[in-house]
């Protein structure tokens, strides 16, 4: 009911559907990359064009499953069809195993199908263009999640903030160090979207600093494995030289943590850490006093792109970018003058949990990847 | 259904019972599609899964070639790779480039499938061995060309994927089709052609007889390159750009229709017309898949028992005869 009369008094804004299984209050109001844009010029798109009455078919073409974020993507989306049986008639996903020319048939599939709205995450951003191009051009609305395509036929684009997550990141890195130390940073998958982008924007803050030196800039392609091997390298050649480690996000960040534990740093004595969505790392630095910032980038955005989407089919206006809300938390103590999170990490972990498990899917406490079953319509 | 039913018959008595496997898998699997599924067996659908066929059917002509001199070309997903990126990076959305740069990529292709066969010739290996080496190479020169998606291409060069005759048959699954006729009329009808069977059947004989065998596997490598290029064109079409790893999942892909399709893999026997009937099968197969909700994973292991269940039929019968 909160969550409709906001969106009443905002009018055309869009509010995210995200909580996280905590019992921490947490804001689920309009995204704050909204209320914090300076410019009044915000793009929307008038969907009346796509107004059908229901019950829908929506084909959902998934560029793959390739890492634990995405599987629970993908379970958020069914979670969100199932919880809306009475529009949702049915629910079609293909999944391409990351391949660009499989994705491009699925897509023509789901469309000889006559699906009435197509969500894609595009495996690559190029490849799939002509495809959800044409795709739009029949007069299927899409919707894209994740991984957009580099033009702009779609209708909306679900994601998360990646400029708002490493502006803060380095933000917070800068006050915890007072202005002056050495950062390392540890990105996901050299060239892909989400790492450059989030790298870029805290670099605009970092170059802001002259006292920030950057000692190095290596990635682990989302592994823990690989974030370890590679972070290895980087402390036996700084060490203790190190003073912030800037993790593009929380897939790699326990490789980080083990790899100074096994360098002989004791607890208290590991620099500060960024993270994203995952509970390993949030269990790590309570075990060993890790300072930590948490910007997340929700896994949930997935259940969020099925809301949306019935928005379309009902006519009603969407924003052009659609930023779902990242819940910020620090561990105790380190909060800074910038940031004042929502929560600490103590009450967003889950202790018990698996170590590789996404708090931030909104699938409930109880939630296991590798068993969810969930009686989606399909 | 008419034109299978007429195939089958003609097959049956003109004693081709080895594309038979084929087309029972293919009419298996379009009974399964249609009961499923009511939008399965219209025009449409089926039309969609013909254009989709015509990207591994380049590749998979060329493919089936090498295998039938008794060799493998294992460089095509780097040779299809290598040429996307040179074809959107230096056409880079200028119309006037097209032309030039597509004859270019297409001679360029050839050539190192030239350089294939110079080298199985040349030195003795394996060519497995060989298009393992080259294959590496020309990746590793795909990647010093660029490391993501490259250049622009011009709107309507998207015509060759897209592109429909009177709105409905694929321009590109056409041209594959006229390029499986001329291959099967060489194969067939012409004196080379006859000896591209012969080098595979029995190499030795063939050097005995003083068959040019030198000049056939350097051929028969040169068009596996032309047709991995002619792939590499298709797929820029299709996508609007080249990427350093476009090709990756064809080197192996392309070798699937050929096996299904009832050529040997130690050369002398099969064709091209099978092959033709095998890339339709992979495609109805992701289509048919697809319409029954079956996830990638699971699509991955029934494409694994289709290939092992015809290729055994192939064995057995061997046996047997």
């Amino acid at each position: 009911m909160k969550k409709k009369l906001i969106a009443i008094l905002l009018g055309m804004t869009a509010i995210a559907g995200y909580s996280p299984p905590t019992q921490a209050e947490t804001y689920t109001g309009v995204p704050r990359t909204f209320l914090f844009n300076p410019s009044l010029d915000v793009c929307f798109k008038d969907t009346a064009q796509y107004k059908k009455t229901g019950p829908y078919v929506i084909g959902f073409s998934n560029a793959g499953l390739g890492d634990s974020w995405r599987v629970v993507m993908q379970h958020s989306i069914m979670k969100a069809a199932a919880e809306h049986k009475d529009q949702v008639k049915q629910l079609i996903i293909t999944d391409a195993g990351h391949d660009d020319a499989k994705q491009v048939a699925d897509i023509q599939d789901l469309i000889s199908r006559e699906v009435d709205l197509l969500i894609v995450s595009a495996n690559t951003e190029q490849a799939l263009d002509p495809a959800v191009t044409r795709a739009m051009e029949r007069g299927i609305p899409v919707v894209m999640v994740d991984r957009r395509v580099s033009s702009n036929n779609f209708v909306t684009f679900v994601t998360a903030s990646d400029a708002m997550m490493g502006r803060l990141f380095a933000q917070w890195i800068v006050e915890k160090l007072n202005g002056k130390g050495n950062v390392v940073i540890l990105g996901g998958q050299a060239g892909s979207s989400p790492n450059e982008l989030r790298v870029k924007a805290g670099m605009q803050v970092f170059n802001q600093y002259p006292g920030i030196k950057i000692l190095d800039t290596v990635y682990s392609d989302w592994s823990p494995v690989r974030g370890k091997q590679v972070m290895q390298t980087v402390i036996s050649k700084y060490g203790h030289d190190i003073n912030a480690v800037f993790s593009t996000h929380g897939l790699q960040t326990p490789g980080s943590i083990e790899a100074f534990l096994e360098a002989g740093f004791k607890q208290g004595e590991i620099p500060p850490h960024t993270t994203s969505d995952v509970n390993g790392p949030m269990q790590m630095a309570l075990k060993y006093k890790v300072p930590m910032l948490e910007v997340g980038y929700p896994p949930a955005m997935g259940g969020t792109a099925i809301e949306v989407a019935l928005k379309v089919l009902a006519g009603a206006q969407v924003p052009c970018t659609y930023e779902i809300n990242a819940q910020i938390a620090t561990t105790e103590g380190d909060e800074t003058a910038s940031i004042h999170p929502d929560m600490h990490i103590k009450d967003m972990v889950l202790p018990d949990a698996p170590a590789d498990m996404l708090v931030t899917g909104g699938m409930g406490p109880d939630y296991n990847p590798s068993t969810y079953k969930v009686d989606y319509p399909h | 259904m008419q034109a299978v039913l007429q195939n089958t018959s003609r097959y049956l008595s003109g004693g081709r019972s080895g594309h038979l496997i084929v087309i029972g898998l293919l009419v298996v699997m379009f009974i399964v599609g249609a009961v499923l599924s009511d939008r399965f067996a219209t025009s449409n659908n089926l039309l969609n899964v013909y254009e989709q066929s015509a990207g591994l059917a380049f590749v998979s002509l060329g493919q089936t070639l090498t295998i039938l001199t008794g060799g493998i070309d294992l460089s095509v997903g780097s040779i299809i790779s290598l040429v996307a990126m040179l074809t959107s990076g230096l056409i880079n959305g200028n119309p006037a480039m097209v032309l030039p740069v597509v004859l270019f990529v297409l001679v360029l292709g050839t050539l190192i499938g030239v350089m294939n066969g110079a080298a199985v010739v040349v030195t003795g290996v394996h060519p497995l061995i060989v298009t393992l080496g080259t294959g590496a190479i020309v990746q590793g020169v795909a990647l010093l060309y660029g490391l993501g998606p490259t250049g622009k291409v011009p709107l309507n060069f998207d015509t060759f994927a897209y592109g429909r005759i009177a709105g409905k048959i694929s321009i590109g699954a056409t041209i594959a089709i006229a390029l499986f006729l001329l291959v099967w009329f060489i194969l067939r009808y012409t004196r080379s052609g006859r000896y591209v069977y012969a080098v595979g059947d029995d190499p030795h004989a063939a050097r005995l007889m003083a068959l040019p065998h030198k000049r056939v596997l350097i051929g028969v490598y040169a068009a596996s390159g032309f047709f991995a290029a002619l792939t590499a064109v298709y797929l820029v079409s299709r996508f609007g750009v080249g990427q350093p790893y476009t090709g990756a999942n064809y080197t192996l892909a392309s070798i699937t229709p050929v096996v299904v399709g009832g050529t040997m893999l130690a050369g002398g026997r099969g064709g091209v017309i099978g092959t033709l009937l095998g890339v339709y099968l992979v495609s109805l197969l992701n289509n048919v898949l697809n319409f029954m909700d079956v996830s990638s994973h699971f699509q991955l292991v029934v494409q694994g028992l289709v290939i092992i269940l015809a290729v055994s039929v192939y064995v057995e019968k061997r046996r047997v005869a």
